[in-house]
């Protein structure tokens, strides 16, 4: 009797475990997307209008994941630099840290925060960044990195975003850019605004690409 | 040492300091009417739900606007700020709504809604709406619904007096993106 109940309670749990798993597989799809509601970084959590940052303007998709993102950004544009400060992002609805870090230099550098997202039914794994260039001001007043300000070549948001863009393509990723429409303007240390222009790069990382 | 690109800017108040001193009269000159024809603007006064107006800024590139800054806020190393209020006014051809209508993976979902009445769409969960009137795509940023809302109320051509009632509606195809520059 003994072995019989515990055939019967394994064939149970067994069962149990296949439904869960039949369940898991067939919610996932729906659960999984990609969600473009935040469209800044911010300071400190929760993410609010307060304390926004840098637009994003990058995102990578297909194997886009966090790390791909960040080794593939020091392969193709040599950013491997990691200092800087912490920001947060916004994925769902829930505000969590960043994953990483890499910019070109220490001083004036091209710069991007990335944290890997939701998966995407249609994207696959992605990840999304604040790439841009920035400044070390020293003149008129010592505080240190700020964005470049809006400029006919765009602004240091701009700027980042075609630099990784481009190195990107020029590798053989494909690219193309969605409106998002993120052109809240940014006071920057030295006084100055920058923003984004509003177009986000999406950057496929492909497995066949590496 | 990088230059100040923008065209028009005006800083009024220190740097990293809440300011309250608006913007100069010689900087609004710049961007009134008889001043700049090529596209409506529209700004929300002096001063909008307590915020002094405090920095015009113009940008024309790879993005074509300008902008009325309200009140201030404090940037620090490697961290830039958003003012409490931004109101950027760009020309339909340029901005307008059917550029979420592009079906790519990743587009925003607006939220389609009607403004003073005209076409409008709220983004980014209510801190953010877009409308467009006449040949003019106004875009309104703050940190709330209600503020936005507040802020939308406020609006009016610029150098003139408050309007309470709905605004012009927009230019033919401008809604559509078919509006030429």
């Amino acid at each position: 009797m003994v072995g019989f109940k515990q055939a019967s309670v394994g064939r149970v749990l067994l069962a149990a475990g296949a439904v869960a798993a039949l369940a898991a597989i067939g919610a996932r799809p729906a659960a999984a997307h990609f969600d473009s509601t935040s469209k800044y970084t911010y300071s400190s959590c929760p993410g609010t209008q307060q304390n926004r940052v840098d637009p994003i303007n990058v995102v990578f998709t297909v194997w886009g994941t966090w790390g791909r993102a960040v080794s593939q950004t020091g392969t193709h544009a040599g950013w491997t630099n990691t200092s800087g400060t912490t920001e947060y992002f916004v994925d769902h609805g829930s505000c969590y840290p960043m994953h990483a870090q890499v910019a070109s230099g220490t001083f004036s550098r091209f710069h991007i925060r990335v944290r890997g997202q939701h998966p995407d039914d249609v994207l696959g794994w992605t990840a999304t960044g604040d790439a841009h260039h920035e400044d070390f001001v020293v003149f008129p007043v010592l505080c240190g990195h700020a964005v470049d300000s809006n400029g006919p070549s765009g602004s240091g948001f701009d700027q980042g975003r075609d630099e990784l863009e481009d190195r990107f393509a020029s590798a053989g990723h494909r690219t193309y850019r969605v409106w998002w429409g993120n052109t809240q303007s940014f006071k920057q240390c030295d006084g100055d605004y920058a923003g984004s222009d509003g177009w986000t790069a999406f950057i496929e990382l492909h497995q066949l690409n590496h | 040492m990088r230059v100040g690109a923008l065209v028009v800017a005006v800083l009024a108040a220190s740097f990293g300091v809440s300011g309250s001193a608006p913007a100069s009269v010689e900087a609004r000159d710049l961007v009134r009417p008889h001043a700049f024809a090529d596209f409506p603007l529209y700004d929300a006064g002096d001063q909008v739900d307590g915020l002094p107006l405090t920095a015009v800024l113009r940008r024309d590139g790879t993005a074509e606007f300008v902008s009325f800054v309200y009140g201030d806020c404090a940037a620090r190393d490697d961290e830039g700020c958003a003012p409490p209020v931004e109101v950027q006014v760009w020309p339909a051809c340029r901005r307008n709504l059917d550029l979420y209508a592009s079906g790519r993976p990743g587009t925003p979902v607006p939220e389609r809604t009607t403004a003073r009445g005209v076409p409008a769409a709220f983004l980014d969960d209510g801190t953010r709406l877009e409308l467009q009137t006449g040949r003019s795509t106004v875009v309104v940023f703050a940190d709330s619904r209600a503020r936005v809302l507040r802020v939308v109320s406020a609006l009016r051509p610029v150098g003139e007096r408050a309007l309470s009632g709905p605004l012009p509606p927009p230019a033919p195809g401008a809604v559509q993106g078919t509006l030429p520059c």
